[in-house]
Order: structure tokens, then C-alpha cells, then sequence
């Protein structure tokens, strides 16, 4: 069964776009959500592996909360994924780690293996050196 | 005109009439210092009448007098208004043998005076006040004794003594009265210390902003009024500034009245003599509050302005992608322009003006932690970068950063197509160094990749990119050797190159 991917990201074109690379890799993509309210939906309602996480969606900063929400109560793997990788700087509890937007197709999909590895407890991925893991976040 | 000529004074009525008043003396009671001087006068002279007489306009005024029992005359029948004319004293020995007097109505009719000695009160400036004079009913032919006429000098110049600091301390009292009412009618807070420290004023604004009472923050109760976690700094400061003399100025929160911490300025400059101790500080606190705040708005707007920008760059970016979706030939065009802007988008991350928050994860902000975060996608099977970085470090501005990020960017991407970067096992040296008349130059040498055979028949987009960055837009050099062992790329480039900003800066100010 493929992992299911929830897409947590306000610009449609962005989402867009990841959704593609991530089906073309072969995952499931459950749902883009452009806030808060729709992302928790989306994983109340569906299993949730692993969800790529923006800050400013379209409800303002919320996706801080969001991750630690989707990490700590639906035991979802996090990736935050922002142009301003600063306001995480000190870590959320339960993500693993943030990169850098833009970022390029090779470095997603390594991130998302690393990821899921790391729910699955079997890590034979390395993190690609651009994601930042967080320094009481899951690790391998 | 001033008339130097012997027979006419050099000062003018008008002029001795103001210094006269600016000692504030007219009118006043009569005084125990005065009164004995004239005493004095009276029993050295064994005269019946002695004076402190000041030459007033139409009248003759006397601070002390002994004999007269009034405490002025007229002018018409004085005879010190003929002395302030003299040089510095006056001797009648008889009344009635000199042309000068001997139709005074004093002289003719009672009480008869005869004779007359007395010293000029001078101004510390020169100008003639009155005489201190002794008069008797009885002529001295044989005059006054030298004795007595230095005694007179004496007495005269102690009257004068008394004077001048009587009118010092009036200046002083008046200087006080007009710095407290210039300070009071400031809209920063003033204060000032002893040279030790001591604070012992404050003007109104400053029990009108804090709300506390009159003197109670005197001495080292100021350091109460900053917040908690301002005082330990702030007691550094002014210590430091104590022990050296050095300007005080520091940005503390100040307790305002209703309890609300508000950002002030504060600064102090200390006060010497003339041997270049210190007697005084006189410090100053300016409410800025609006001022931070204004700064901490530009910040917000700054970084939500940079955060739109990244955004964008994240948008084309996936335009282009879902763009080139539809043509598969378009694939290695596409990603070949999304990871160039992908790289102006790190340029970017780079150079923005940064607060403590939106700083980037990794690395300095100069040249070198720029460098390596644009090269980490470049490592070894155990994780070490395989471009390597070495020499002098330097900062830039966001002018030079697209240029640098995306000469290097296409350096790179090269390397990881056709050169050292394309095989396991080959790297890239590069260093940077600080060249004489503040050229700066770089050097990018490729080690352990495929032999190179000699300059490429054709030169790519990506080559004329690296060139056009360096010799367009930095104003540089860029030239490349097709060494055998692998390429080498020579940049040198101006010294403003990397901070034209700053540059332009310092031709102006300068």
C-alpha cells in the first residue's frame, strides 16, 4: 500500500505541483489543505502517514500549530515546508525537520523517504543535507 | 564714538549707569559689612562723616553712611559726582578755597563741610560706581596722612570686593534659575549628578513622566525606575562612564507613571574645570518609544515582504514545473531553470536585512556560509562537502547576490554535468582572497574529475551566464583555463563589487 501524503499548503500552484511529484513517485496524496481547519479535517477523517506542512497558509502563521497538532494527536510523520524556515527555528514537538522553499524535486522525494522511514522504525535513507532536522525531533 | 581724550571719560553715562544696576545694590538695606567699613573711615580719619556713596542717575545713593543720618542727596550738591570724574581719588582739603566747591550749598550753609578725601569704587570692568568718602566740617589744610589715604584705598577696594560677590553670586543664582527653566520647559527628561554620581536633579519632565515624587529617586534610586532587566546594564554603562569620563548613552525601558515600561534614550556628558576634572554630569532621557516601535513595525513588514518574495519564487518555480508537465522534452529545460531560481531564491534568503527571527538556519551571513549553503547539496558518501571553501571571508549585499549565487550556481551544475563533481571521488577547490587596492579575488579549481581535453567547441547558456554575472553585472574579470587536471575559473573582481551599496555609502559621507 503507498503512504498517504496530506498536503498542507496555500498556494495552489505549489500544491499543485508537489501533488504531482509525489504521485509520480508513487505515493497517495489524500488532500491539499490551504488551512487549518481543512488540514485537521482532512486528518480526523483520513489515515494519515505523512503531511507536508506550510507556516503562512491562507488563515495566517498557523502551520506551527497544525504540525504539532497532526504529529502529537494524529501520530502523523511532519515535514514543514516554508520559505521562512526561521519561524521553526527552535523546533515544533513531534515534527522531524523543515526545507528550505523552493526546493528541487530530488530533494522532496528524499525527504519523504527519509520521513516515512523513520515512521516505519527501518531508516535506510539518509536526510538530504537541506533538510534541517529538529534537535528533539525524531530521529533515526 | 568712545573719547579717549584726558579730560572726557571713556565710558558713557549710560554704560557706567547699567554696570551700576547690574550689581543690584540701590535701595537695598544697610548691611553690617558696609556699615562697618564706614565706622572704620570715620575713626581713622577722626571725621564726623564717612560714606559708601553710589552716583546714581539725578541722585547720590548711600549703601552705608555714618554722619549724614539720610540715605541719599541730590547730585547737584555732591561732591563725589566730581570725584567719578577724577582718576581714582579726590582730595578737598578746604571747601571754601576751591573753585569747585566753594558755592556748594553744603559748603555756604550747614552743616559747613570743609574737607573731602575720597576713593573711587570702580566695576571689575573699570567703570566708576561712587567713591567710599570721608568728609569733615573742619578744613585740613595740611590734607590726609598717607596712612590714612591707603587705608582709604584699602577699604575702598574690600567695598568693591564685597560688591563683585554679591553680583558672582546673584549671576550664579540667575544662570541656576534660567537652566532650570530652560530645563523645565524641555520635552526630554534632565538630570544631573555629582561626580561621583550622585544624582541630585531632575527637571519637571521627569516627575511628570515617572509620576514619583519630588527627590525620591535622588542619589541611586534612578536605577529602580528601569526595568528589571535594563538595571544590571544599565549600572555597567555608568559605571564604566564614571571611571572614565567617556559619554554615557544607553537604550533602557523607563517606568512611566500608569506602570507602562517605555523604551528612552539615555545620555550624560561630563562637565570639567579648568584643570580637566570632572565636577558635574548633566544627563538627558528621551522618550523613543514610538520610534522602536515604528522599528519593530518596518521589521514585521519587512519580513512579511521577504516571505511574499520567497513565496514567489516558490510559485514560479512550480509554474514552470507543472508548465513543462505537458512537454517531456522540456523536462531537463525546466529543471535546469528551476534550480537557477531556486538558487537566486537562496540569494535572496541571504541578504534581506535579517532580525534575530528570520536569520537563516545555516551559516554566516558572509560570502563563505553563503557559499557553503549553495554547494550543500554537494557531498561525499560520508556527508562532507565536496566543494571546499578556503581564504578570506567577506560580506555582500543583496546588489552582488544574485550575480554571485548565480555564477556559482552554473560552476556547479558544470562540474556536476562534465566535471569533478560528475564522478565519485573528484572536488572542487575554491578560494577567495582579499587582493592589494581591495580587489577581491576567487578561484574555482576542479581536482580529481574526467580528463579534460583542451577549451569545449562550444560554449553553453550556462558559461555565458557565469560571464555575464561576473564581467556584466559585478563588473569583474572572469577567465578560464582548460588545465588537463581539471578546469580553472579566475574571478577578480573591484572591491565594491560585493557591497556597492556600502560603497556608495562611503563616497557620499566622505
Amino acid at each position: 500500500m503507498p503512504a498517504r501524503i496530506l498536503i498542507v499548503e496555500d498556494e495552489a500552484l505549489v500544491a499543485m505541483e508537489l501533488r504531482f511529484v509525489l504521485e509520480d513517485l508513487g505515493y497517495e496524496v489524500v488532500g491539499t489543505a490551504a488551512d487549518s481547519a481543512a488540514a485537521l479535517k482532512i486528518a480526523k477523517e483520513t489515515e494519515v502517514d505523512l503531511a507536508l506542512v506550510d507556516i503562512h497558509l491562507s488563515d495566517g502563521p498557523t502551520g506551527v500549530t497544525i504540525g504539532r497538532e497532526l504529529a502529537v494527536d494524529h501520530k502523523v510523520a511532519v515535514l514543514f515546508m516554508t520559505a521562512n524556515p526561521g519561524m521553526v527555528r527552535n523546533g515544533v514537538v513531534g515534527a522531524i525537520g523543515v526545507l528550505s522553499k523552493p526546493t528541487e524535486e530530488r530533494i522532496v522525494q528524499d525527504a519523504v523517504a527519509y520521513a516515512l522511514d523513520l515512521r516505519s522504525g527501518a531508516v535506510r535513507n539518509m536526510a538530504p543535507p537541506q533538510l534541517q532536522l529538529f534537535e528533539d525531533g525524531p530521529r533515526a | 564714538m568712545p573719547d579717549t581724550s584726558p579730560d572726557r571719560p571713556s565710558w558713557t553715562e549710560a554704560e557706567r549707569l547699567a554696570a551700576l544696576r547690574d550689581y543690584e545694590i540701590l535701595d537695598t538695606e544697610p548691611e553690617r559689612a558696609f556699615d562697618d567699613i564706614v565706622d572704620l573711615v570715620a575713626t581713622l580719619f577722626d571725621a564726623p562723616i564717612a560714606v559708601v556713596n553710589l552716583i546714581d542717575e539725578g541722585r547720590q545713593w548711600f549703601k552705608a553712611e555714618k554722619g549724614l543720618g539720610v540715605r541719599e542727596t541730590p547730585l547737584e550738591t555732591s561732591f563725589c559726582a566730581h570725584a567719578i570724574l577724577e582718576a581714582d581719588r579726590m582730595v578737598v582739603p578746604d571747601a571754601t578755597q576751591d573753585p569747585r566747591f566753594a558755592c556748594n550749598p553744603l559748603v555756604t550753609e550747614a552743616p559747613g563741610l570743609r574737607f573731602y578725601a575720597g576713593q573711587l569704587l570702580k566695576s571689575a570692568e573699570g567703570l566708576p560706581l561712587g567713591t567710599l568718602c570721608v568728609l569733615d566740617t573742619k578744613a585740613r589744610p595740611e590734607g590726609p596722612t598717607d596712612i590714612q589715604m591707603k587705608a582709604l584705598e584699602v577699604l575702598a577696594a574690600q567695598v568693591m570686593t564685597q560688591l563683585n560677590l554679591r553680583r558672582s553670586l546673584k549671576h550664579q543664582q540667575r544662570s541656576q534659575a534660567e537652566f532650570r527653566a530652560i530645563a523645565d520647559s524641555m520635552p526630554q527628561m534632565v538630570w544631573s549628578t555629582l561626580p561621583d554620581g550622585f544624582h541630585d536633579y531632575y527637571n519637571a519632565r521627569w516627575y511628570e513622566f515617572t509620576g514619583v515624587q519630588d527627590g525620591s529617586t535622588d542619589g541611586e534610586g534612578w536605577n529602580d525606575m528601569f526595568h528589571p532587566d535594563d538595571q544590571e546594564r544599565a549600572w555597567a554603562r555608568w559605571r564604566h562612564s564614571l571611571e572614565t569620563g567617556d559619554p554615557y548613552e544607553i537604550e533602557y525601558r523607563l517606568r512611566r507613571h500608569d506602570g507602562v515600561y517605555c523604551w528612552t534614550l539615555g545620555r550624560a556628558m561630563p562637565v570639567r574645570d579648568e584643570a580637566g576634572r570632572i565636577v558635574r554630569w548633566f544627563g538627558t532621557c528621551t522618550d523613543i518609544d514610538d520610534l522602536k516601535k515604528m522599528d519593530q513595525a518596518k521589521e514585521l513588514l519587512s519580513q512579511e515582504l521577504s516571505h511574499r518574495i520567497k513565496n514567489i519564487f516558490a510559485v514560479v518555480s512550480a509554474l514552470v514545473a507543472l508548465s513543462a508537465r505537458q512537454y517531456p522534452e522540456a523536462k531537463p529545460f525546466s529543471q535546469a531553470l528551476r534550480t537557477r531560481i531556486n538558487a537566486l531564491a537562496r540569494a535572496h534568503e541571504f541578504v534581506r536585512p535579517h532580525s534575530d527571527v528570520s536569520q537563516p538556519l545555516m551559516g554566516d551571513m558572509t560570502l563563505h556560509g553563503f557559499l557553503a549553503a549553495l554547494f550543500s547539496p554537494y557531498t561525499d558518501d560520508e556527508g562532507k562537502p565536496r566543494v571546499r571553501i578556503s581564504g578570506d571571508d567577506a560580506t555582500f549585499d543583496d546588489q552582488a547576490a544574485t550575480s554571485v549565487a548565480l555564477l556559482f550556481h552554473e560552476l556547479a551544475t558544470n562540474a556536476s554535468k562534465y566535471g569533478a563533481l560528475s564522478v565519485s571521488g573528484g572536488h572542487v577547490e575554491v578560494t577567495t582572497k582579499e587582493a592589494e587596492e581591495g580587489d577581491f579575488h576567487l578561484a574555482w579549481r576542479e581536482r580529481g574529475g574526467p580528463e579534460v581535453k583542451g577549451v569545449p567547441q562550444t560554449a553553453g547558456f550556462g558559461s555565458s551566464l557565469a560571464t555575464l554575472s561576473v564581467e556584466g553585472q559585478l563588473a569583474g574579470k572572469l577567465s578560464r583555463n582548460w588545465n588537463p587536471d581539471g578546469l580553472e575559473v579566475l574571478i577578480e573582481l573591484p572591491g565594491t563589487a560585493l557591497s556597492r551599496r556600502k560603497a556608495a555609502r562611503t563616497l557620499t559621507t566622505s
